[in-house]
């Protein structure tokens, strides 16, 4: 099959670290750990990646503007920042999505993004449609029913400029039980906010992902694709100050697709994407692949093999 | 994902060694490492790989009988190697220079004919291991270190040559070429010296592994030696220098050490680098190769780096597919 026929693009959500002379950096620390970050990604077969918008910034300071940046992208293989995740601080009285006082400025906020972020052909505005669950219980339909409104009312804003608003929900995210992301999205606008599937997000809350596709599959605009080894069976969502990255029990919550230990099922959700005729963008992630020794280029060609020689054969 | 762009048959046929995963005697040894390795390098566009010639228990992959310790038998990891995505083991790289426990030494000389017959015994277990997953050559490091055998005399290359010409005998009986790689520390150094031990080993079953760093840094000039020798270069191994040993401190003892390792007096930091980043012209030496109608096995390397492995070959890969590949699109005509 040619890259014509298929129906999925790669993108590459880009947590990437590099150990160099400096110690451990970030790929936009020079325009050199850029280039070389970008070009494994494009040896690999991604044709985008996605990013935080708090990279906007170095973005436009080391190549002087958003185009020019897309321009050195585009030169090494990589076609656009499909998306942006939308990094909300999340602050109680001051910027909370179940707290309709401060939905101006979160608007507000929402809205500058997707302005500064001209000319990297950005497709989806990625957010956390609620703050962590410990600020947000307890997780009332009132509540559930603020932050559709919020983000019904971006994502109507967000369409002005192309992107489409879509919702991720973390584990440790005010709404990411079952029940909770069902009324989410029956209450929120179809029109204008669209679900993002994060597979690991989603099988650590002890939601299936694949089910949840067969349910939203109409509202899904993307996915990040990550595996995880376990479930939290303890409400370590609730914990302090970030679920992700403090629980007790639990150092390194995501992996590559392809290990051994790995509880989503990735076989049966692209054969339910081949069912349902899904067609744009796919995203991997590998979120703090680095935790015990690893590091992101290999398990970033891993998840590549797996697609390659795994899930490629059912849908691609 | 979009299509990769690096063939595994036609006139050039690209590979990856596998030789810069294994640092130290004891790093590298779980098979299951050995397999993620295979698939992060078919991830990586490489479907083809040449392995290297190991030795001891810590080297599953090093030796036929680590293979079928590990895997059952070499006939079974070579029908497994498509379920990792690697489509075959075209050679075996072979150093008798280095330690062998099987063999019971600490590295042999080829310039010494009492040490002829178990070189030939040695590479007899990897050639016939090449074959049996249908590979095609051994390559074969066949000069020692000049540190070690000092100024080639005609009589000592004419005993490499003898041991070349027996083990080619060997290969050929096995259906298997022979190619003959230099590296950077060679008591072979002169291009004279190259055109004397040709004469003395017949084509067609014995070539040149032409190693574009080895070469720079010993103080070649890789595209117009290619151009001298093409006739007889039958592999390539493609990666970058970073510097040359001006120095001349190949005659170091222990140069191994001393200088790729050390550095030298200069204390180079790195000697081999990803393609593209170094001192080789690679687009002038494939544009030499195209117009001189190279076809054959080019086996890219990483070697020592900072990186993670998988950084070295992904950033190989990407040179490959966006600088190299577009060069090479004049097709040849299938004369061989």
């Amino acid at each position: 099959m040619s890259n014509a026929d298929r129906r999925l693009r790669f993108a590459y959500m880009d947590h990437w670290r590099i150990d160099g002379p400096q110690g451990y950096v970030s790929q936009y620390s020079s325009v050199r750990l850029l280039d070389s970050f970008l070009k494994q990604i494009a040896a690999l077969g991604f044709e985008g990646i996605e990013t935080f918008d708090f990279h906007l910034g170095v973005l436009t300071e080391l190549f002087g503007s958003l185009p020019a940046a897309r321009e050195f992208m585009q030169e090494r293989g990589i076609e656009r920042v499909v998306s942006l995740f939308h990094a909300v601080m999340y602050r109680n009285g001051v910027s909370q999505a179940h707290d309709r006082s401060t939905h101006e400025a979160l608007f507000d906020h929402a809205h500058h993004i997707v302005q500064s972020a001209a000319g990297l052909g950005v497709e989806n505005l990625i957010v956390m449609p609620a703050g962590q669950y410990y600020d947000v219980e307890p997780v009332t339909d009132e509540r559930i029913r603020a932050c559709a409104e919020l983000w019904s009312r971006v994502g109507r804003m967000t369409l002005d400029y192309g992107i489409k608003t879509c919702c991720h929900h973390e584990f440790y995210c005010g709404i990411h039980h079952a029940g909770q992301i069902r009324k989410f999205y029956e209450w929120s606008d179809p029109r204008h906010v669209f679900w993002y599937c994060d597979t690991a997000q989603h099988a650590i809350a002890g939601v299936d992902p694949v089910d949840l596709y067969l349910k939203l599959h109409g509202r899904c605009a993307g996915f990040h694709l990550k595996d995880t080894h376990h479930v939290d069976r303890v409400d370590d969502y609730r914990q302090r100050p970030e679920s992700e990255v403090t629980a007790k029990t639990t150092p390194r919550w995501f992996w590559e697709m392809g290990t051994p230990e790995g509880l989503v099922d990735f076989r049966a959700l692209f054969a339910a994407m081949k069912e349902y005729g899904y067609s744009g963008w796919v995203s991997v992630e590998h979120d703090k692949a680095d935790i015990g020794g690893g590091n992101y280029p290999a398990s970033t060609a891993i998840a590549v093999w797996y697609i390659r020689n795994v899930l490629q054969k059912i849908y691609c | 994902m979009k299509d990769q762009n690096i063939p595994f048959e036609g006139a050039i046929r690209w590979g990856y060694a596998f030789n810069q995963w294994k640092l130290g005697w004891q790093g590298f040894a779980r098979v299951d490492d050995n397999i993620r390795a295979l698939k992060i390098t078919s991830a990586s566009g490489f479907r083809c790989i040449e392995l290297t010639a190991g030795t001891g228990p810590w080297d599953p992959l090093g030796r036929p009988e680590s293979i079928a310790q590990h895997f059952g038998s070499v006939r079974k990891f070579a029908a497994q190697l498509d379920d990792w995505g690697i489509a075959r083991i075209p050679g075996v790289f072979f150093d008798p220079g280095q330690l062998s426990f099987e063999e019971g030494h600490f590295g042999l000389c080829a310039t010494d004919r009492a040490d002829h017959a178990l070189i030939r015994q040695q590479a007899g277990v990897h050639a016939r291991f090449v074959a049996d997953v249908g590979g095609e050559y051994l390559v074969i490091q066949a000069f020692p270190p000049y540190w070690r055998a000092g100024q080639l005399t005609a009589a000592a290359l004419s005993a490499v040559a003898d041991l070349i010409n027996a083990i080619a005998q060997d290969n050929r009986s096995l259906g298997l070429d022979t190619f003959i790689h230099l590296d950077a520390l060679s008591s072979l150094r002169a291009a004279e010296q190259i055109e004397a031990l040709l004469e003395q080993c017949p084509a067609p079953g014995i070539g040149l592994a032409f190693d574009t760093a080895e070469l720079t840094i010993a103080g070649h000039d890789v595209v117009g030696l290619y151009r001298r020798f093409h006739s007889r270069v039958r592999h390539f191994h493609f990666k970058d220098a970073l510097a040359v040993d001006t120095l001349e401190e190949y005659r170091l003892p222990n140069a191994e050490r001393a200088l790729i390792l050390a550095g030298g007096r200069r204390e180079i930091p790195r000697w081999f680098g990803e393609l593209g980043t170094g001192l080789v012209d690679f687009k002038s030496l494939l544009g030499a190769m195209h117009e001189l109608d190279y076809r054959g096995w080019v086996i890219v390397e990483s070697d020592r780096g900072p990186q993670p492995v998988a950084s070295s070959i992904l950033l190989n890969s990407w040179y490959v597919q966006q600088v190299l590949r577009p060069l090479q699109n004049r097709p040849l005509p299938d004369t061989r």
